[in-house]
């Protein structure tokens, strides 16, 4: 079904994310302004930190 | 949303999502009781127990052939056995509504499931996938008040675990466009489009573990190993081969994305189906060009979504290195040699395409108020500065999170939206018609209205049926040929004025089908 040249080519490895998005020589850091970044800041310290490593799913689709 | 006239694209899409579901005040929840509780508080909204399961058949294979078995039958087969146990019903544990708006919403392995009404105009789509949004916030709150604990609903495909839901969208196509057309043509586009139809995700997956630290711009992409296949619970495809076309089997295709991610911003769910729709549209005339074939398609799907330094540089099969930006930028110019843009949404899409390409090769970060992995992103980094944190931080994916949350009160997108920092498409008031009103130019009107109107005579719901009965017999409303243009007109016609079921079997002249 798929062309030849689309045939998955021998093992390379595939990165881990990045210690960070956006560090290093890619994209500046973000040079915008930050209207209400105290307001967001206010709601996202309210979040549990461990939020994520207690939310288990079962796998859908 | 636009009060002037919508012009119909000449497919249909729609999107089904299942959403993540948790109780704030224990994390061992049962989500099966709860999922069922949850959808069963959209009663209001909707007619139960009315979907006809034996013409669904998700073993058709687009290639031709019947698949034996799928592996995900051993996990589904799993699930249902210990659902067994339980003091449900099969029909109590689906839960499956059929909407007053045309949409369904059900328990599909545990999650709760909105699929949209079908859609011949994007603006009507987002406004119906926004409608489910706010559907389910009110199931959470209704199910929280019941059940005296805090419901949480999150619109992501993840747990961060290694266990991955999907956000599918679905084009009716015309069959006649070659099979093999549409995996060569549509496997670069759908790998590389994650740039701006991402909804972002710190930390990376493989089956059944998840790892901190690193973020990403895809949700899913940690969890395709194929190119193309038939399941999609288990070694999930780029391209799906799913063949259930829920309309004329000889005429149509319904092309079955899994990869994408769930998107809370309205602009990324409309350039993600939008961009799709164009090059399916262009795929009727011509084959994409060779040059745009991916060396190695799998490889680039996950370096794409990894790369720290927003690059995304890939391998071509003919030689040589380009970049997801510029490759969907040779797409885009693909596709105007084929379709005609001279049609109001198509031609939006395609200079929104363009300027959202132009913008991540200059300043990606100028989109943090339409895309949602650059807000998530943005979000996270002033969070980490704020919070002096490193990015392997578990607080940082517990925001990540919360960013999904469906619960306007709390969610981080939502909170982002609010302080008018996310652009929108649509109003409150469309998303409120679009809750109570099936979009009015698709099928889904009449099985919209069906459901407002008839409910009581109605015996079954397919997407391109509906049975009732009349006067002691059985009759079929087939909606296989309910285009506009085609048949849809007469049908909307028909329902719109009808006092009883007994006025559209006579003025569709319908036979009964025998009991």
């Amino acid at each position: 079904m798929l062309m030849p040249e689309q045939g998955q080519k021998n093992k390379q490895m595939i990165p881990t994310p990045g210690p960070g998005g956006g560090s290093g020589p890619g994209p500046q850091a973000p040079q915008v302004e930050k209207p209400n970044t105290e307001e967001i800041l206010k709601r996202m310290r309210k979040v549990d930190p461990d939020q994520a490593r207690r939310y288990r799913q079962r796998t859908g689709e | 949303m636009e009060k002037k006239r919508l012009v119909p694209w000449s497919v249909y899409f729609g999107l089904e999502t299942e959403f993540g579901i948790s109780v704030l005040e224990n994390a061992d929840i049962d989500v099966v009781e709860e999922s069922i509780h949850l959808v069963r508080s959209a009663s209001q909204l909707g007619s139960p127990n009315l979907w006809d399961y034996t013409k669904e058949d998700p073993h058709q294979d687009a290639r031709g052939f019947r698949a034996k078995e799928l592996r995900q039958d051993a996990d589904e087969a799993n699930f249902f056995s210990q659902d067994r146990q339980r003091p449900y019903s099969f029909e109590e544990i689906k839960s499956d509504f059929v909407l007053r708006n045309g949409a369904r919403l059900y328990n599909d392995h545990t999650h709760p499931e909105y699929s949209t009404a079908e859609c011949s105009t994007l603006i009507e789509l987002i406004a119906q996938d926004k409608a489910g949004e706010r559907i389910l916030e009110e199931c959470a709150k209704a199910s929280s008040k019941k059940r005296r604990h805090t419901v949480c609903m999150y619109k992501n495909n993840t747990d961060f675990a290694g266990h991955s839901y999907g956000c599918h969208e679905n084009y009716l196509i015309p069959r006649l466009i070659p099979w093999d057309r549409l995996v060569e043509g549509m496997l670069p586009f759908l790998i590389t489009r994650q740039i701006y139809a991402g909804a972002g995700k710190l930390g990376w997956e493989r089956e059944d573990h998840g790892m901190l630290g690193g973020y990403q711009i895809s949700q899913r992409a940690d969890f395709f190993t194929e190119l193309v296949g038939i399941d999609t619970m288990n070694r999930r495809p780029i391209i799906n081969t799913r063949d259930e076309p829920h309309a004329n089997p000889k005429l149509y295709r319904r092309f079955h994305v899994i990869l994408g991610d769930a998107n809370l911003s309205e602009f990324s769910t409309w350039l993600k189906v939008g961009t799709t729709a164009l090059v399916l549209e262009a795929l009727q005339y011509e084959r994409i060009p060779k040059r745009f074939f991916l060396a190695d398609p799998l490889y680039a799907h996950r370096s794409i979504s990894r790369d720290p330094k927003f690059r995304w540089e890939i391998e071509l099969a003919q030689g040589g290195r380009t970049t997801a930006i510029e490759l969907q930028n040779e797409y885009a110019d693909w596709v105007a040699r084929y379709v005609d843009l001279d049609h109001p949404e198509k031609e939006k899409v395609w200079k929104a395409w363009k300027e959202t390409l132009r913008t991540l090769s200059s300043n990606p970060y100028e989109l943090k108020d339409r895309l949602d992995w650059m807000a998530k992103f943005w979000l996270l980094q002033t969070f980490r500065e704020d919070q002096n944190l490193s990015w392997d931080d578990p607080w940082l994916q517990s925001l990540d999170l919360e960013y999904h949350l469906v619960d306007r009160s709390r969610g981080l997108f939502y909170a982002l939206e609010s302080a008018g920092d996310i652009i929108r498409l649509t109003t409150d008031e469309d998303i409120f018609q679009a809750i109570q009103q099936p979009p009015s130019s698709s099928r889904a009107f009449v099985r919209g209205k069906c459901i407002q109107r008839f409910s009581k005579d109605l015996i079954n719901v397919q997407w391109d049926y509906i049975a009732f009965r009349f006067n002691g017999q059985t009759y079929r409303l087939d909606l296989a040929s309910a285009f506009p243009g085609v048949d849809l007109e007469v049908y909307c016609e028909v329902i719109d004025n009808a006092k009883s079921v007994g006025d559209i079997v006579k003025n569709l002249n319908l036979k009964p089908m025998g009991n």
